[in-house]
């Protein structure tokens, strides 16, 4: 096989897969603390990007914009909790999970509304350069995408290690009835939780809209990507969850690159449904809920 | 209740029956007829998804995939291979249902969101599928798809057609309803109340998941076909996304745990999509359904249908719902045992089981066996271990060693629903009433090993008529048996505590068991009640049932059971009948908390 062709494929796949990770992680972390599987996740990515896109055609200056983003993202997290979670939290599992999808909706609708139909794109941040990796030419954009990421999840990651609230956030991930009892405020945890999902996903959507541009109805595909990473992690744990997003990232590229980019959805999503139908009808034969961590 | 909400059912009939013949003399011009059609085709789905949604707690959010097999298997069987519009509406309802027991009956196992995802999965499969692929044409699509006709009359005419719609709307809704008021119907909701109750009535959950699950696909099949039909062309952007949502959200309107509603919801939808568009906002479909989903999930959780339904409660003033009369027990009576266990054979026998949580030996090394037709019970100090083995015995735990044999039988390692089906009833300490029905129908679900799950007779409502008669009836002498009257149409969480006790035992007696495992009935009763439950254990047992009771009240027990078994930090300490065990010092010890003089380990 040739290298430079397969490299040419891989570190595209690992970029996309950075989003992707950063979408399997608010997925897991945001359910570990409220049982909930937030299908607004890939949204918050859209709107990242969109965001920054349209502001900047408000002549805003670069960072601002992106600043701007980012805390949008952080807010719209915490107001779908506070606003929509809270208020169904007693209803059951079923229809809190609906309401995530219906506010969904309603972030992609907004977002038609305001910055229109058409796909908006934003410059690289340091130009639309290229730089080569053993014959393989990338965008510079690429290295923005890998190094964003890279900090995010540093970030987060010593956030949960080191910090209370994020040692807070783990034992909720590991018992949720035990760490309330143990007086973790889970309200509040919840909040902060999904603001903080809320801005990795925005800022994703930032960093990646130089190379695929930024849609109203781009945030469906981020979410069931996200998801089917966050799936063959386990569903629990953030870094196999970030481990599976790269994972499809890449799969999603050899995909593109061997079959065809018609058909590389169909491939990812044919490995979550094989990935499940394994799953449900050999590994766990009889033993129901494994997988899911949710309630 | 169940009358009531027949009576509802009946008026919200009428309500649509007089809707579908007046719009189109009201409105005869092909747009508004057009629109008719279009909600009509979307209510055959959305009936579905009130199985699916309100009825499983399964997110339909793939919906779209079952209703984009449907109307391409009618675009390319029609116009590629000339079949009949109506063979090909079935074909693709098979292939629908087909496609959805593959998928669910394996992912059902997982539980919970995962086979929302999944379907959403298929969903952008096929649409890369169709977009893919030219034998379904492709971004074009395919046109030229015929009108429909049926049995050799055509339905050109959109009058006739929007008929027809609208006929098969009110088929899919009599299947709905049909299941609605089934077994299938009360054991999904048992479900949703309580997994273990439900399970303790032998209800196989993945099972009636699985079949919601195929019906539903079968129905966005149907509604798929009928649009393709109505719209004359077909490509990948008419199931696209926004269609499951508009599904979902139309369910939800009308009424989540509502057929009726389901159907009346497709229309509000329609109609309100028409409306944006005449506004000409079309952009601000997605933010208004998406709105509405969220709205109406936390101000009305049951939409317009139960919204209705309790103003008319409210102004019927159906809720006086007679007057509960206590009466001694078995003032009804019950029909024995046809069978009663033999003498000769050991009935139930628990041989070297042993469970530890962690560290914690729960329950250590213990053998005992229980005698057909007697009352057996199992004693000793709190934490001694009781309940995790009443648990070990009825499936709900699995243990680490030894054997639990039930007439000869292991069943050890069945769940809890294959053992309550081998007809051994269990009563929880902490009550598990399904709080979603009434009393009756909390007792009906106790005769659910006895019914027929096969889906195709219930909807179809070949075998459910007789069948439910006889449920009804035995739940009653259940009822009338533990001596609660009047009781029926009540809503559990209104009775006293014991009366609620009382409603757990005639559910876990219309299991007809053979043997009843009992996790103490007299926790929280008064003296007279204790009485009153003394006496209707006794004639429990002179019906042929065996009776493993675990309690506390010494008092009880003593005066009641025939075989004494007494354990203690997870080990059985004495053995034998009440007057016996009373004496050993290692019980003494244990209630009194001594030293236990050197006890056989």
């Amino acid at each position: 096989m040739d290298t430079t062709v397969l490299l040419q494929l891989l570190l595209p796949g690992l970029t996309t897969g950075c989003v992707y990770a950063l979408v399997a992680l608010g997925f897991v972390l945001c359910a570990n603390v409220s049982g909930v599987v937030n299908f607004a996740q890939g949204e918050f990515v859209m709107l990242g990007g969109m965001a920054a896109a349209w502001l900047i055609g408000l002549d805003l200056p670069f960072v601002l914009a992106i600043l701007v983003a980012t805390a949008l993202g952080a807010g719209v997290g915490a107001l779908q909790e506070f606003l929509t979670l809270a208020p169904v939290r007693r209803q059951p599992h079923f229809i809190q999970i609906t309401t995530t999808v219906g506010f969904a909706v309603v972030l992609r609708g907004i977002t038609l509304i305001v910055a229109g139909k058409d796909a908006l794109s934003l410059p690289g941040f340091s130009g639309d350069g290229v730089f080569f990796v053993f014959g393989a030419i990338l965008p510079v954009q690429s290295l923005w995408v890998w190094g964003a990421t890279l900090l995010l999840l540093l970030g987060t990651f010593s956030f949960l290690r080191y910090t209370n609230v994020g040692r807070a956030v783990r034992a909720c991930s590991i018992n949720l009835q035990a760490a309330r009892l143990m007086g973790v405020n889970a309200e509040r945890l919840r909040v902060i939780v999904f603001a903080v999902s809320g801005a990795t996903g925005a800022l994703a959507g930032v960093v990646i809209t130089p190379l695929v541009l930024a849609s109203w109805d781009a945030g469906l595909t981020y979410s069931t990507k996200g998801f089917i990473g966050a799936i063959l992690g386990g569903f629990r744990s953030p870094a196999t969850a970030v481990l599976g997003g790269l994972f499809i990232g890449l799969l999603e590229s050899l995909g593109a690159g061997y079959v065809s980019s018609g058909w590389k959805d169909f491939i990812v999503y044919g490995v979550l449904l094989a990935w499940l139908l394994i799953q449900g009808g050999v590994f766990l034969r009889g033993r129901a809920g494994a997988v899911t961590g949710g309630p | 209740m169940v009358l009531l909400a027949r009576r509802k059912s009946l008026i919200a009939a009428l309500l649509f029956v007089i809707a579908v013949a007046v719009y189109p003399l009201a409105f005869p011009d092909s747009y508004h007829l057009g629109v008719g059609i279009s909600a009509g085709a979307m209510a055959v789905s959305t009936v579905g998804v009130v199985l699916l949604l309100g009825l499983a707690h399964q997110l339909a959010i793939g919906q779209a995939a079952f209703s984009m097999i449907g109307g391409y298997a009618n675009a390319i069987l029609c116009v590629r291979y000339g079949w009949d519009p109506f063979a090909a509406l079935l074909a693709g309802a098979v292939m629908a249902m087909a496609l959805a027991y593959v998928v669910a009956a394996p992912i059902l196992k997982l539980r919970g969101f995962v086979l929302a995802m999944a379907t959403l999965a298929l969903h952008l499969m096929l649409i890369v599928v169709a977009v893919e692929l030219s034998f379904t044409g492709g971004p074009m699509g395919v046109t030229g798809i015929p009108k429909f006709h049926v049995f050799g009359i055509s339905l050109a005419d959109d009058r006739a057609f929007f008929w027809f719609v609208w006929l098969l709307v009110f088929g899919a809704v009599w299947i709905g309803l049909n299941i609605d008021r089934s077994a299938i119907g009360r054991a999904l909701r048992a479900i949703a109340a309580s997994e273990q109750a439900a399970g303790s009535v032998g209800v196989d959950i993945t099972r009636h998941k699985v079949q919601m699950f195929v019906i539903g696909g079968g129905m966005a099949s149907v509604s798929g076909s009928l649009l393709v039909h109505y719209l004359r062309a077909t490509d990948p952007t008419v199931f696209g996304f926004s269609y499951s949502i508009n599904l979902i959200t139309g369910t939800i309107i009308g009424g989540l745990t509502s057929i009726w509603g389901g159907a009346l919801g497709a229309a509000i939808i329609i109609f309100l999509r028409e409306l944006l568009r005449d506004l000409a906002l079309p952009l601000w479909e997605s933010v208004i359904m998406g709105a509405l989903t969220v709205i109406v999930l936390i101000a009305f959780p049951r939409g317009i249908a139960g919204f209705v339904s309790r103003i008319y409660d409210r102004m019927a003033n159906e809720r006086e719902v007679g007057r509960v009369v206590v009466t001694e027990p078995g003032a009804v009576a019950m029909q024995p045992l046809a069978n009663p266990p033999m003498s000769h054979q050991p009935f139930l026998e628990v041989a070297g089981v042993s469970r530890a949580f962690g560290s914690l030996r729960a329950v250590s090394n213990v053998s005992f066996t229980v005698g057909p037709g007697a009352i057996t019970a199992l004693i000793g100090p709190n934490g001694a271990g009781k309940t995790t083995l009443f648990n070990l015995i009825g499936g709900y735990l699995t243990l680490d060693a030894g054997v639990v044999r039930f007439e000869g039988r292991e069943i050890q390692a069945l769940p809890p629903r294959d053992v309550a089906q081998l007809g051994i009833g269990r009563t929880f300490q902490n009550l598990q009433l399904f709080d979603n029905m009434t009393v009756l129908e909390n007792v009906m679900c106790g005769q659910h090993r006895f019914t027929t799950h096969a889906v195709l007779p219930i909807a179809l409502r070949l075998a459910a008529q007789r069948q439910e008669a006889g449920i009804r009836h035995a739940a009653l002498e259940a009822l009338g048996f533990v001596g609660l009257q009047g009781a029926e149409q009540h809503e559990p969480a209104v009775l006293p505590f014991g009366h609620q006790r009382l409603v757990e035992i005639a559910r876990a007696l219309a299991l007809r068991p053979r043997l009843l495992l009992m996790d103490e009935p007299a926790s929280g009763l008064n003296d007279t009640e204790t009485e009153r439950l003394a006496e209707l254990i006794v004639r429990i047992a002179a019906l042929g049932v065996t009776v493993l009771v675990v309690e506390h009240d010494m008092r009880l027990v003593m005066g009641l059971a025939d075989h004494v078994v007494v354990m203690d930090h997870g080990e059985m300490i004495a053995e034998g009948a009440p007057d016996v065990v009373r004496g050993e010092p290692a019980v003494i010890a244990a209630y009194l908390g001594q030293e236990a003089p050197a006890r056989a380990a």
